[in-house]
């Protein structure tokens, strides 16, 4: 459903990403891997329309990303949850999981995705009417995931889910994403924490400087010396 | 109302609209022209001036959207236009004052012990009722809280389908409206004369900034603060000391607590 073909992104003079090919077909959970630096966040943010395209093309069931507004995007099926969370910190944990639902066709289903929502993080629940900048960092994710499901997207961008979080969080941020996957949403999760993200993904990309480096499935990415030194820390 | 204005454009789109000022004695005096000349009710010119502002709004908003402009350049294009409207309305109307005769002006309800002037009244009625529509709207809609989301991370409010521009436009169309307004209840409370654009600017300012950006309630409630602490010291010391208190305690404000 999502085909990158030769993407080039820069911020202003600096490419940071380089003719990067990949795809994700409907359903599948795709991963991104790389070290800090390589540009996986950049690709994600050109992906979700945050930045703009220099050269190659992203097209979503054949249609040219490059072409459609950012504010589109997310009615034709995308959401993000990026990197850092972005929430609106001076709004309620329940405006931002509304702001996600502000397309015309998510919102008839706002309640419904709203319990959904909380059913997936009861503490959510409870922190409602709370300001989200007041939160702790694995509450804000679930928000910042939340958000992005009331969406009801068919692609879910995750960008570094599992940065800054106690190792139980993380746990049980990858389980709801392998949930929401089961669920019939397709997913690209670009992650530092390789061995959680090979866990759960069905492909996986290695990005490094901006280029892919290595695509596969997970199982024989893991093979491959290379990556097992640099990224599973082991020899 | 001009600080309402001011609040939202500069809370939600940073930009500081200085000629909200300018546009609202515009709106004096158009209400002037209109109710004097056709001696319709003051009133009823809102029908022509509120659309008429709102659009007017739009266009300067699209304005300043083409040239990307940001909060301090913002301050000095606004003062310009300010400059300019001001010797637009002396060119049409002289710096002679104006009074506009209306049967408001004569009117007065009898409030206890007090007699209060009804178009004085009317001002803050609608004043009001226009800051606590505003304050609904923004905390209840989904527009409002598309506007507040905007303002907090705008390009993750767009990954969302917020159109952020439309949303601009729409706001920037709102706050001339309102000028345009608190220009009806100008003509009818004041001597109108072009320089007076000026002596708004410090006290809505002081409102605004006390009662927090883009923060429709805290205005309010900083309107009457100032308003109060005024009327106090004109009737404690002379009527030319008043300013000095709006100023004073912005800066006190300001001071004591900066993250306002």
């Amino acid at each position: 459903m999502l085909e990158i073909t030769h993407l080039e992104v820069a911020h202003g003079e600096a490419v940071a990403v380089r003719d990067v090919s990949l795809g994700v077909r409907p359903r599948e959970l795709v991963t991104v891997v790389g070290p800090n630096g390589a540009g996986k966040t950049t690709l994600i943010n050109a992906i979700a329309g945050l930045l703009p395209i220099r050269a190659g093309s992203a097209r979503l069931d054949g249609d040219d990303l490059a072409s459609v507004p950012a504010h589109e995007l997310c009615r034709r099926g995308i959401a993000l949850v990026p990197e850092g969370r972005r929430l609106f910190p001076a709004m309620t944990v329940e405006e931002n999981l509304e702001i996600g639902c502000y397309a015309a066709a998510a919102r008839r289903m706002r309640g419904e995705s709203l319990e959904r929502v909380y059913a997936t993080f009861p503490i959510l629940r409870e922190r409602r009417r709370q300001l989200a900048g007041s939160l702790s960092g694995g509450q804000q994710q679930m928000v910042a995931i939340g958000r992005a499901l009331m969406a009801r997207p068919r692609l879910l961008l995750l960008d570094e889910p599992s940065l800054g979080l106690a190792p139980s969080i993380v746990d049980q941020v990858f389980a709801v994403i392998a949930g929401i996957h089961a669920d019939g949403v397709a997913v690209l999760l670009v992650e530092q924490n390789v061995v959680q993200a090979f866990a759960i993904a069905a492909r996986a990309y290695v990005l490094e400087q901006g280029r892919i480096v290595a695509e596969g499935a997970p199982a024989d990415l893991t093979r491959d010396p290379r990556i097992r030194e640099a990224y599973l820390g082991q020899q | 109302m001009l600080g309402l204005g001011l609040s939202l454009t500069w809370g939600l789109l940073r930009v500081i609209n200085l000629a909200n000022f300018a546009l609202a004695f515009l709106g004096a005096y158009l209400t002037y022209q209109i109710a004097t000349v056709s001696g319709v009710d003051p009133m009823l010119t809102l029908v022509v001036i509120v659309p008429g502002f709102f659009a007017a709004g739009v266009a300067l908003e699209m304005g300043f959207l083409t040239f990307k402009i940001n909060e301090l350049t913002s301050l000095i294009v606004t003062f310009g236009l300010t400059v300019i409207l001001e010797s637009v309305i002396q060119w049409f109307w002289t710096a002679d004052f104006r009074r506009l005769e209306s049967p408001y002006a004569r009117m007065s309800l009898k409030v206890g012990p007090f007699f209060v002037g009804l178009s004085g009244l009317l001002g803050l009625a609608a004043a009001a009722v226009l800051t606590l529509a505003t304050w609904a709207w923004l905390r209840w809609s989904y527009l409002g809280k598309a506007a507040r989301a905007s303002a907090q991370d705008g390009p993750m409010a767009g990954a969302f389908g917020v159109d952020r521009r439309r949303l601009a436009l729409l706001l920037a169309g709102l706050s001339s409206a309102y000028a345009g307004v608190a220009g009806l209840f100008i003509a009818l409370n004041h001597t109108l004369a072009p320089s007076q654009i000026y002596s708004w600017i410090g006290v809505v300012f002081a409102a605004v900034i006390i009662g927090r950006l883009g923060n429709a309630l805290g205005l309010l409630g900083a309107a009457v603060f100032i308003a109060a602490s005024e009327a106090l010291t004109m009737a404690v010391t002379a009527p030319g000391w008043a300013p000095l208190v709006s100023f004073t305690l912005l800066i006190l404000i300001l001071l004591l607590r900066p993250e306002l």
